[in-house]
């Protein structure tokens, strides 16, 4: 592994361990709308909802391309999580957070087995068969990329997927 | 994680963040934010801890139909390693549907 690499794994480890340093190291973008937050009310019932995952925290399936850990402003792309794969299907890839717990066990993360225990349970109406992974850190130019592209066509794809309710999770 | 979730949110879909690092959602300004001064890459809590994990999906859900202000953070009370969660009734923290 090269060496850029391991200083970001270095500082992930570190930043869990004393989560007072995050704050310096995380550099948040404001958006240029930020003043009109998007809002659309919910009105259905949770128990008749479909919910979805999209997280952040670097979760995709083994044989899809892993995120793009070279690029010091992050990668911007998605990868589409297929629940009926099952969890053995899935891993992290991501530098700048330290993973070794989600690694152990994916819903610290990625709560999907304790939102199938809510569907069973009848609290919610259905957990959605897609997901959506990215990986978080994304900077500089691949902010417009992630703005007006893959965050808009994963919108697009959980409104085609029939989502009511989306979670977002972060690493 | 937010930038993605106002454009989910603008797209028509209806959000809940999860928040670990308050200052970024301050900035970005979600629709619907929960925030848990936890560590880093422990959204959920720790491994294999289903009841910790359970409070807060129910957390989450619950923001959803609780929260009616746009940009809303609801800090969340629970502290890191500090809390038992068998006891807490998950029928309890959940919505009750739209009110």
């Amino acid at each position: 592994m090269d060496p850029g690499r391991l200083k970001n794994r270095l500082i992930a480890k570190i930043i869990t361990r004393f989560p007072s340093l995050a704050d310096r190291f995380v550099v948040p973008y404001t958006p240029r709308d930020s003043l009109a937050i998007p809002w659309i009310p919910v009105i259905k019932s949770l128990e008749q909802s479909t919910i979805a995952v999209v997280t952040t925290a670097g979760v995709h399936h083994k044989d899809q391309e892993p995120f793009d850990m070279r690029d010091r402003e992050g990668d911007p792309s998605y990868r589409t999580i297929d629940l009926r794969k099952g969890l053995s299907s899935l891993m992290i890839t991501h530098d700048y957070y330290d993973h070794a717990d989600a690694d152990k066990d994916i819903n610290v993360v990625f709560p999907v087995e304790r939102l199938k225990e809510f569907e069973r349970e009848g609290a919610i109406g259905r957990v959605a068969d897609l997901h959506y992974g990215f990986m978080g850190h994304i900077t500089g130019r691949h902010i417009p990329a992630l703005i007006t592209g893959s965050a808009p066509a994963v919108a697009r794809k959980l409104k085609e997927d029939k989502v009511d309710l989306v979670l977002l999770t972060p690493g | 994680m937010g930038l993605i979730q106002r454009e989910i949110e603008k797209a028509g879909v209806p959000t809940i963040g999860i928040s670990i690092v308050r200052a970024y959602s301050e900035r970005v300004r979600p629709p619907r934010t929960i925030f848990l001064k936890w560590p880093y890459g422990h959204p959920f809590g720790e491994p294999f801890h289903a009841a910790q994990q359970r409070v807060v999906l129910a957390e989450a859900l619950r923001a959803l139909y609780a929260i009616r202000d746009p940009g809303t953070i609801i800090d969340l009370p629970y502290k890191w390693r500090r809390e038992r969660y068998e006891d807490k009734d998950i029928g309890a923290i959940l919505p009750r549907g739209p009110q």
